[in-house]
């Protein structure tokens, strides 16, 4: 039984952001590359790109923001809201592709079809707003699932871990005043990171205070402060909260060889935090665990980082 | 820069014959902890604080008979008798530098802001200024902080302001820390941008140090001062 979905596509690679950007095609290969040579495409079941119901989309971004996004991008702009976010005439097409795939992963999961599944895909997702695209992010796809799972499964409580090295801002603020969403997020302090937000004092809003956990870690910090805060802060949230389906924004950029920021996770943490995780996922979610790829920029370090992390959804049963 | 666009003008006043506590419900309701004290033509006469009612309570409750009278005196102290006479003011016309230096020279946290007549137009406080210093830090944009170590002489903030440009980087502020290493000056420009890999090798090639984070402060004072 092949109980880990890999939702990857080859279109996932026409969202080009030109020369000197860091969330390149190359990502995405390398991402595909350390799995394909480890041997364990035919250990997972594969999950293709699919154009998703535009509701879903329009379930977290404003319909005037999406109509924005695809007219910037039929038009032929090179940038989207803010100069990071580089696209091409393919970027809109790509974001819902984004999406749709990430929809069918989760289907799959509630169907009991797979387990827990790896997203290799991109644009990211956890920075964009309701109605604005910042760091390279356009739709959400972290929101989008989780707001997916509430209204088309049911699910009553949906937990999201967020370990990219910044802030998951756009995620944090769609849900900060919903209580059924519990956000947590570690990553590097916002006074020496992106996008500048993710302060331990956000706790949520109104009925969802409470519902939303920061973490925070000074630069040079690296695997000691990050299990310590992991412990601490996500465990006994999610001990708490008790997700039904484990959303997790997966960015690679903590490693020590990522130049995008200055914390200093070893390739072994990464195995780590999956692994614990998982164990949350198996003790309140029935192992329901849904892993998005956000950031990691490190060409060279990417192929061992994903080819770890998804050997690691495999062998856990 | 003035005062008159920093200040708060609804400001909440009191009568030098009203009852302390009556100062500390209002402080208590609206949060403050600095009410001037004016007459029926707002002219400002005193101010006072949390602390000068702290200050005039005992400092713990006393309930017994033997006590009976202090608390009595306590309740019965109007704010005349507790507020600062002549307090330090400023002018709508002053700047928010001012206030700084005036903050920072007579450690006050919140000055009545009096015209020319000495009425009353308004309070600047701590808060205000910290307001405006949010705002002109851009921290309320999405961007990175990065901070270069240049030589103090004319012509380095151009090659890095030129620097951020050519790599088509939106500019949310600059600060620059002018107290540090002899001869060095420390450039912190916030950057609207995820990505500032490119700049800081950028920097580095162009004979700055990139310095690193946990290493900033912003601090310092100018030695003469001190």
């Amino acid at each position: 039984m092949k109980k880990t979905g890999f939702l990857f596509d080859e279109r996932y690679l026409l969202h080009e952001t030109g020369p000197c950007h860091p969330e390149t095609p190359a990502r995405l290969k390398a991402v595909y590359q350390g799995i394909k040579d480890a041997g364990l495409i035919p250990k997972l079941t594969p999950i293709k790109a699919s154009l998703p119901d535009l509701k879903w989309i329009r379930a977290v971004h404003d319909k005037e923001y999406i109509e924005r996004f695809e007219k910037a991008c039929l038009s032929g702009d090179s940038t989207f809201d803010c100069p990071d976010n580089r696209m091409c005439p393919e970027t809109y097409k790509t974001a819902l592709l984004v999406a749709g795939g990430i929809l069918d992963t989760a289907n799959r999961i509630m169907n009991s079809e797979i387990i827990n599944a790896f997203c290799a895909v991109r644009p990211p997702g956890h920075h964009a707003e309701i109605n604005k695209a910042m760091g390279f992010c356009y739709f959400n796809n972290a929101a989008i699932t989780a707001r997916y799972l509430q209204k088309e499964w049911g699910i009553k409580r949906v937990g999201i871990a967020d370990f990219d090295v910044h802030h998951g801002n756009g995620t944090q603020h769609i849900f900060e005043d919903d209580p059924d969403v519990f956000y947590y997020s570690i990553h590097q302090h916002p006074s020496f990171a992106y996008p500048g937000t993710g302060r331990e004092f956000e706790k949520g809003e109104g009925a969802g205070l409470g519902f939303t956990k920061n973490s925070p870690v000074l630069p040079g910090k690296g695997d000691g402060e990050y299990k310590q805060f992991i412990e601490k802060d996500l465990c006994s949230a999610f001990e708490s909260f008790k997700p039904e389906v484990i959303i997790v924004s997966c960015g690679f950029d903590g490693h020590i060889d990522d130049d995008m920021s200055d914390i200093k996770l070893s390739t072994e943490f990464f195995s780590w935090i999956i692994k614990r995780l998982l164990k949350l996922a198996d003790k309140y979610s029935n192992k329901r665990l849904i892993s998005i790829l956000e950031g990691g920029y490190s060409i060279k370090r990417l192929p061992e980082l994903a080819k770890n992390h998804v050997d690691i959804l495999i062998n856990h049963r | 820069m003035f005062i008159s666009k920093s200040m708060t003008k609804n400001v909440i006043t009191i009568n030098k014959d009203a009852d302390i506590l009556e100062a500390r419900e209002k402080m208590d309701e609206h949060r403050i902890r600095h009410i001037p004290v004016i007459t029926k033509d707002r002219h400002l006469i005193g101010i006072i604080s949390d602390r000068d009612i702290r200050s005039a309570m005992p400092s713990k409750p006393l309930n017994d008979y033997k006590n009976k009278k202090i608390n009595d005196k306590v309740l019965n102290l109007k704010v005349k008798d507790v507020m600062t006479i002549d307090p330090v003011t400023i002018s709508p016309l002053n700047t928010i530098q001012d206030a700084l230096v005036l903050i920072q020279k007579t450690r006050v946290g919140a000055f009545p802001v009096v015209d020319e007549k000495e009425k009353l137009r308004g309070m600047i406080s701590v808060r205000d200024l910290l307001r405006a210093f949010i705002n002109v830090m851009g921290m309320e944009d999405p961007g990175t902080l990065i901070c270069v170590i240049v030589d103090e002489k004319l012509g380095q903030m151009k090659k890095i302001v030129d620097a951020i440009t050519e790599e088509h980087v939106s500019l949310g502020s600059v600060m620059v820390a002018r107290c540090w290493d002899e001869g060095k000056r420390a450039v912190f420009p916030y950057l609207l941008t995820q990505n500032t890999t490119i700049l800081k090798r950028k920097f580095k090639k162009m004979g700055f140090e990139v310095l690193d984070p946990m290493q900033w402060y912003i601090d310092q004072q100018p030695k003469t001062h001190n």
